[in-house]
């Protein structure tokens, strides 16, 4: 196995390891430790990736250029390989994913109903999540795809709060729908080359180099950037996710908003964009508008939700717009902006899950009216609840302000194909969002933190343990580092954005 | 000689019926061993002596694609019967009654099977249907109660019926060919007869009622439910992948310059089956009935296969097959010992299993993803290939419904995962006993489920032999 497979597979044994720990007690220590070696390879491989890319350029690329690969024949007979590859982009999002189930395990630390059966479909999750990002054969990556949104039905089911069997029946029909508009999109692809080249596969890059009729495109190009969309929360297909992600317990809440929202957007780009050049532009406009109404419309309905994990998520609807926006914009200011804004987006709101998590196992409400004065008791979750909450308005310093001014520039900007003044017009309406967002994060935790203590019970509550200290450490760090250096990041996705934008002219 | 294992089968159906008679209840305890032995025997025979070879003058053929498709009916079978004991214990409530009977009729239904697979003229193909059908239709009342009597009846006559829409069609086509021998009558055949696709509507009928196609679905959820749950595994397994080979064996071996002329019609069935299949299977609480319906469904993807007019497309339906009998036989072993021991058969029943019997829900929970089409397992492998075939064959649309129809099936599919895992047991309710043969039969699909799909091999080398097959 090489690098890549034990990327993808260690959770995997984790969880195996886990459903074989006899001990309840030891089962979250297996999990830690595993997720833990998880991180350090990534960090590892990120390493080593940074090394080799920090040499090159990319300005003339047209193909995804992959490293660290590993190749080998399944179904012959179909063109179907186990193909694993990394690139800037897919890195940046394993680093996301890493950090997000590390944290997410640290924060799941008080799970005690059945924890056997939670850390283990947690941890499958995950390894469907890093398959989908270092898979560069089509079949390979559904196949991740869908182990990925699958355990979401019991882990929201079984460990999950209010009208949890509703929440998860919607969420998990709703991304079948999706995939299935993925599905047929991806035999189209598969079929119309590989009628014109003779050669049949499912490789990206394979794929990529054939030009695919314009009329093709025309109908394929929706379709996939929809089945995407549907897990990115595009308008109107969002319904699912603020009642799946406020039934959730909280480490399923932190991967759903924090990672697995991110594959729709790493799908809609890596393979719509980049497969179907054409169809894009055609369509660029028409997905520009549904998501500026996605980052509104979130952003307003956030206004007026009583429930901290109904705001969050509407807020995770306006943001995850924010990505798809980024990679409508089609020029390499938005669509960088876009693969930032998943990652800062992803850490964020990991951030704000995990500390609902832990207000709500204080409080056991997460209504925003029946609390206040919070800060009172509980400085540190208070501290860092507005550190989530700045870097959510896009304060600058937090990664937050880097991504989404370079989505907002590229907006403006716009390109060569759709007109700018639909774009300009777009993405000022867009960026308005950022003072409905100051609006409701300013007040929501206003409402919860200052002022008077509402109830005389809550003066009892204590402030957060070690782990929890940690988790949120870890998060904050994260979202700092990226705020104040972000040439890092910068420059491992600029080597995989262009190659996609290239394609486009 | 070729014919061994159908000899040997029929030899152990006359064995065992011998040995209840002679020795009445001193038997009892040995009759489902020596099936096994049987069965194994056959099985043995079958895989270290197959060569291709023809007999009787080239009405019984043997070669490597005859070897996989016994071996599924072998497997599936054997399945089956380990499955016996659960159902005859001294404390169950639905005991299954003279197993020494119930056996042979299981190895008669296996014989026929196994000559369908094989035989080569009409005549002959028509003879190993009725063997493989009818004695099912006995099976099928074996509780001799109101519903097994009511599902039986109706098992029969739409069979019947289903039978002679079949004669009628061997009929024109022997009188448009003059030939009987399937390999000699496709050259005799012209485009463009009206009578050879009243032929073709009419056979499409006969093979529509084995492989419950809509509308020759009818007896299918009454007869299921009717059954003793172990012939509804059987009904829904075995007896259709029979269907399925005689559907091969006419369309591809006979028709099969004309299987393009086809495809619309077969396009149409596959939409209607697997929508009627999957959204009435919603409505039901009886599992027998909701494994009827899903049965019904999955009889519609698998016919999507017929879309497509090489090798290929081929192996992906007898892939498919071969999945199917294995996931649905994980389901249904599940089933069959929950039923057996509570003697309720309501999804209800199910509820907080993951708590009693946690390896229990796991495999049928692992079973119901198979059937549903999750990855990584078998059933998504194979239900990925039969979509290829429709959308190589310019049947988007078909491939949009037939995704979208999996939605729903996961829909219906995890209601019964909620019960498990989701709602908390009854009061009084035990955990369930296995058998140590039930584990073994258990622990071999669930490798079956998994390693069908993620091993290249199956599907590579059903490929193969299936072009040769069905060459045309």
């Amino acid at each position: 196995m090489g690098l890549l497979s034990w990327l993808i597979f260690i959770p995997f044994f984790t969880a195996l390891a886990v459903i074989l720990t006899p001990q309840p007690k030891q089962i979250k220590w297996v999990a830690l430790i595993g997720s833990g070696i998880h991180l350090l390879l990534t960090a590892y491989t990120a390493i080593k990736l940074w090394g080799v890319i920090s040499q090159e350029t990319f300005t003339a690329d047209v193909f995804a250029k992959l490293y660290f690969t590993e190749q080998y024949d399944w179904f012959k007979s179909l063109g179907i390989q186990y193909m694993l590859g990394v690139d800037g982009m897919s890195m940046a999002m394993v680093i996301l994913t890493s950090i997000i189930i590390f944290t997410g395990v640290l924060a799941s630390w008080h799970v005690t109903e059945r924890p056997k059966e939670f850390f283990a479909l947690l941890l499958v999750l995950v390894t469907g999540v890093f398959g989908v990002f270092l898979s560069f054969d089509l079949f390979l990556f559904f196949m991740f795809y869908e182990v990925a949104v699958l355990p979401m039905y019991l882990l929201i089911g079984v460990w999950g709060t209010g009208p949890k069997e509703y929440s998860a029946m919607k969420l998990t029909l709703m991304l079948m729908v999706g995939s299935a508009f993925i599905l047929v999109g991806l035999f189209a692809l598969y079929h119309t080359s590989g009628q014109g080249t003779g050669v049949y596969s499912f490789n990206l890059n394979t794929l990529a180099s054939f030009e695919y009729p314009k009329s093709m495109q025309a109908w394929v190009f929706p379709m996939i950037f929809i089945g995407f969309g549907i897990l990115g929360a595009l308008y109107p297909f969002h319904t699912w996710s603020p009642d799946g992600h406020a039934s959730a317990p909280t480490a399923v809440s932190m991967l759903h908003a924090g990672v697995l929202m991110k594959l729709g957007g790493y799908g809609a780009l890596r393979i719509a964009v980049y497969l179907l050049p054409d169809g894009a532009k055609e369509w660029a406009l028409f997905f520009m508008g549904l998501t500026t109404i996605n980052i509104l419309y979130g952003s307003f309905g956030a206004i007026k939700q009583k429930d901290l994990k109904y705001f969050t998520a509407y807020s995770s609807v306006s943001h995850c717009g924010i990505v798809l926006f980024g990679v409508a914009t089609l020029n390499f200011m938005g669509v960088k902006g876009a693969v930032l804004q998943m990652f800062s987006h992803g850490v964020m709101t990991g951030l704000f899950f995990a500390l609902i998590g832990m207000v709500y196992g204080r409080t056991h409400t997460r209504m925003i009216p029946e609390m206040g004065g919070l800060a009172k008791v509980m400085p540190w979750l208070a501290v860092c609840f507005y550190v989530a909450g700045m870097a959510s308005l896009g304060l600058p310093g937090f990664s937050g302000f880097i991504a989404e001014s370079h989505v907002f520039i590229g907006g403006f900007f716009g390109n060569a194909w759709n007109s700018s003044v639909a774009m300009q017009v777009m993405t000022v309406l867009a960026t308005m969002s950022i003072v409905v967002t100051a609006v409701y994060v300013l007040r929501g935790l206003g409402k919860v933190f200052l002022g008077p203590i509402t109830d005389s019970h809550y003066l009892s509550l204590t402030d957060a343990g070690f782990t929890e200290k940690l988790t949120t450490g870890i998060l904050i760090a994260v979202l700092f580092l990226v705020g104040v250096f972000p040439q890092f990041l910068i420059k491992l996705i600029e080597g995989s954005v262009l190659p996609i934008l290239n394609r486009l002219r | 000689m070729s014919m061994l294992p159908e000899i040997i089968i029929i030899l152990f159906a006359f064995l065992i019926i011998a040995l209840d008679l002679i020795f009445l209840d001193k038997a009892k305890n040995y009759l489902v061993p020596v099936t096994v032995v049987g069965i194994l025997a056959a099985c043995a025979v079958l895989i270290f002596n197959n060569s291709d070879t023809l007999m009787l003058g080239g009405r019984f053929v043997s070669g490597a694609m005859h070897l996989w498709l016994k071996v599924t009916f072998l497997i599936a079978t054997l399945l089956v019967v380990i499955l016996v004991p659960e159902s005859t214990s001294e404390n169950l409530k639905n005991r299954l009654s003279s197993v020494g009977e119930f056996l042979t009729i299981l190895l008669f239904t296996l014989a026929g099977m196994m000559y369908l697979v094989s035989c080569q003229d009409l005549v002959t193909l028509y003879v190993s249907l009725e063997l493989a059908t009818i004695p099912l239709m006995v099976l099928s009342s074996w509780n001799r109660d109101d519903q097994g009597g009511e599902g039986a009846i109706k098992y029969l006559v739409i069979g019947a019926l289903a039978s002679a829409f079949l004669l009628y069609g061997f009929g024109l086509i022997y009188a448009l060919s003059g030939e009987l021998s399937i390999p000699a009558i496709m050259p005799q055949l012209t485009e463009g007869s009206p009578a050879l696709y009243l032929a073709a509507a009419l056979i499409t009928a006969g093979i529509g009622f084995k492989l419950t196609l809509f509308p020759f679905h009818m007896w299918a959820p009454d007869a299921y439910q009717g059954a003793p749950i172990l012939v509804t595994a059987y009904l829904s397994g075995a007896s259709k992948a029979a269907g399925l080979v005689v559907a091969l064996q006419i369309f591809y071996r006979l028709f099969g310059h004309f299987i393009v002329d086809w495809a619309p019609f077969v396009a149409v069935l596959a939409t209607l089956t697997m929508t009627l299949g999957n959204v009435v299977a919603v409505l039901q609480e009886n599992l027998k009935r909701f494994m009827a319906f899903s049965a019904i469904s999955q009889a519609g993807y698998i016919i999507l296969g017929f879309l497509g007019n090489t090798g290929a497309d081929i192996s992906a339906m007898i892939f498919y097959m071969l999945v199917y009998v294995f996931t649905n036989l994980a389901v249904f072993t599940v089933l069959i010992v929950h039923v057996q021991q509570t003697g309720k058969e309501t999804i209800q029943s199910l509820r907080g299993m993951s708590r009693l019997n946690p390896g229990l829900a796991l495999i049928l929970m692992i079973g119901l993803f198979g059937l549903a089409g999750i990855p990584p397992l078998a059933g998504f492998i194979g239900k990925f290939f039969l979509f290829n075939v429709a959308a190589k064959s310019g049947y988007y649309w078909l491939v949009v419904l037939a995704v979208l129809n999996s939605t729903v099936s996961l829909y219906y599919y995890l209601r019964l995962v909620r019960q498990m895992y989701i709602e908390v047991p009854a009061e009084g309710d035990k955990p369930l006993k296995i058998k140590p043969l039930t584990m073994l039969g258990l622990g071999f699909v669930t490798v079956g489920m998994l390693g069908l799909g993620l091993i290249p091999y199956f599907y590579e080398q059903i490929g193969r032999d299936a072009a040769q097959w069905l060459a045309f």
